[in-house]
């Protein structure tokens, strides 16, 4: 039973392709983008919204990293509800109303967008981080301890070894999030495949719409699989060893 | 030496507070394992926390060679002192060599020493290195795992050691062999060991002296056979059980109450006649069959009376053989199972030493209780 599902799953694969290369070519899509005054556009807007991506999760991810740790010290532990619930207001924010606020005081281009973007990651990673440590068997913090460990060591070589699958998982909700909203940082005027997407809306052009809408799905399916083979190569095998127990 | 001087811990402040050891004071010899005993919130615990600073301390001190703590950086501190938990507490980031290998790394030790360390103590512990370095905590069984964990607490060779319930998580069969081996490798390496446990067996096997705790206070601080035969009030005795007769011949050895030279000796070549007469001659209910000094069993009268043959036809076997070092416990336990009331002793080659019997062992145990009680009587 489960062959014949997985063979008819290749087959409904195929039948799908097909499906899209026709549609893509009664849309006119393949003819825009192969259209040499069309496609170097694809490039750049391309290029403008990886650059959003990347920057904004740099920042976002030293930010949330740094904030998750710091609360999960114990001199810090108390106010950790307080910081959390301050960071999860820039999520509760809708997307749109943090790039207009974002705006109102950066002005217009990439700083405001990408500032937007950055509030709108910190959250995931955050609290991740902080989950993930808090997650580590208090044994192992007390083992450690117990050695004569210094605290930086404990961190550095117990804590956050441990908590960074959990870690990641946040880096990722943080990723595929941060990917979606960078296409309205368009309407800031900080370009990125937006352009294409809202351009199209308002022309009515599907071709240029889907130019911009397939490579933003695509770079968000890339973004997550790259974001398991990360996985693969900075969780500890021993950890993976210990979750298949 | 690590020396508890009026130490006072209170947890909390005003209302709250409580008082979880009050003014201990016993001191812990250089190469002594001291078992910390008593039930649950006693203070053993946080008399261990103590030594290593993982709480801090109210009032009194603690010293270690004379050295008071409150003097030492707590890490620097830690690091002198291995350190094994109930919870094993393998990092599981990180493989088996790495894991026994923090503190030397915490100290800087080269690289080469640490591998050599690692190696060296994995074979101590009976874990083949070439097959266990490079494994995971997650690949190890429990057992394993904590003998691994033992491991890394002598990984730097310190002098003193920690070791919280450490064999409580393990299976009985288990846990009894890990002692086992653990004592053998005390008995080398000689380290100060302080070792809490809840375990009245445990405590009377593995320390040189028990200190019973109960409500914050010691009651006890003596050697396993103090405790066992003369418990200072019905806590102790309670807490040590009513069979401690039984335990304190867990901790007798066969070698105390053997007889090196017993009388009734027959040797296997001997016609059976011979035999008969002479046991008849000197009233003795059996004789020992002994050939070339190794023992093969006992006759008894009515075995020989109407055989012509050889001694060594008609003798009975004895099931085993007692070891010098076996405890008494377990000798009477097989007297019990096997009716009979005398074994013959053997040292390590299989030769015959002499006998251990019934009368001798509750000879023995009388005698420890009525020491005591001459002991009570003089204090008076």
């Amino acid at each position: 039973m489960g062959i014949i599902f997985k063979k008819l799953n290749r087959f409904l694969l195929i039948l799908i392709l097909m499906g899209t290369g026709i549609i893509a070519e009664r849309v006119g899509l393949i003819e825009y983008v192969i259209d040499p005054n069309e496609y170097p556009f694809i490039i750049i807007f391309f290029w403008q919204h990886l650059i959003l991506v990347v920057y904004s999760m740099a920042i976002a991810t030293i930010i949330g990293l740094a904030v998750g740790i710091i609360l999960t010290r114990k001199r810090f532990k108390k106010i950790a509800g307080v910081v959390m619930y301050i960071i999860s207001l820039g999520q509760t924010i809708p997307s749109l109303a943090v790039l207009a606020l974002a705006m109102s005081f950066l002005g217009i281009g990439t700083k405001p967008a990408i500032f937007a973007l950055i509030i709108y990651s910190i959250l995931p990673i955050a609290r991740n981080t902080l989950a993930g440590i808090i997650a580590v068997p208090p044994y192992l913090v007390n083992a450690a301890k117990g050695m004569g460990m210094p605290a930086w060591r404990i961190l550095l070589e117990i804590e956050l070894p441990n908590a960074t699958s959990v870690i990641l998982t946040g880096f990722r909700v943080a990723m595929i999030i941060n990917i979606g909203t960078a296409a309205l940082a368009f309407l800031i005027g900080a370009g990125g495949l937006g352009d294409l997407i809202f351009s199209g809306i308002s022309l009515m052009r599907t071709e240029q719409l889907l130019a911009g809408a397939i490579p933003v799905t695509f770079m968000a399916l890339v973004a997550d699989f790259l974001c398991e083979i990360l996985g693969l190569l900075i969780v500890s095998k021993g950890l993976r060893l210990a979750s298949e127990h | 030496m690590i020396k508890y001087d009026s130490v006072t811990k209170i947890f909390g402040v005003g209302k709250e507070a409580v008082t979880a050891l009050d003014n201990i004071n016993f001191t812990i010899k250089k190469g002594e394992i001291v078992v910390f005993l008593g039930p649950s919130g006693c203070g053993k615990t946080t008399t261990m926390r103590l030594t290593n600073k993982l709480d801090t301390i109210t009032r009194g001190s603690i010293s270690i060679n004379g050295e008071s703590i409150a003097e030492i950086n707590e890490v620097k501190l830690r690091q002198r002192m291995g350190y094994v938990i109930q919870e094993i507490g393998l990092f599981p980031n990180k493989t088996i060599a790495q894991n026994i290998a923090v503190v030397p790394r915490l100290l800087g030790w080269p690289r080469h020493k640490i591998n050599n360390r690692v190696d060296e103590l994995l074979h101590m512990t009976n874990l083949e290195p070439g097959l266990y370095r490079n494994r995971y905590p997650a690949e190890l069984s429990g057992g394993q795992q904590q003998r691994v964990g033992v491991a890394r607490g002598l990984a730097a060779d310190p002098e003193i050691m920690l070791m919280d319930e450490p064999f409580g998580a393990i299976d009985p069969i288990n846990r009894e062999q890990i002692q086992d081996e653990f004592l053998r490798v005390q008995s080398k390496i000689k380290k100060t060991i302080a070792f809490v446990s809840h375990d009245i067996h445990e405590a009377i096997k593995m320390g040189d002296k028990i200190a019973l705790f109960d409500n914050g206070k010691l009651i006890q601080y003596d050697v396993p056979e103090v405790i066992l035969t003369r418990p200072k009030n019905k806590f102790v005795a309670d807490f040590v059980g009513a069979d401690r007769a039984l335990k304190v011949l867990g901790l007798m050895r066969v070698s105390e109450v053997t007889n090196f030279k017993p009388q009734n000796i027959i040797a296997g070549t001997d016609n059976a006649q011979t035999a008969h007469k002479f046991l008849e001659e000197n009233d003795f209910r059996y004789g020992i069959v002994v050939d070339n000094n190794k023992p093969l069993g006992y006759v008894t009268l009515k075995n020989l009376k109407y055989e012509n043959g050889l001694v060594i036809d008609v003798v009975e076997n004895y099931p085993h053989f007692e070891e010098k070092s076996s405890s008494l416990r377990d000798v009477l336990s097989y007297m019990l199972m096997h009716t009979l009331m005398t074994f013959c002793v053997v040292d390590d080659n299989g030769d015959f030493i002499g006998t251990v019997s019934y009368n001798d062992i509750q000879r023995a145990v009388k005698k420890s209780y009525s020491d005591e009680a001459e002991k009570d009587w003089k204090e008076v």
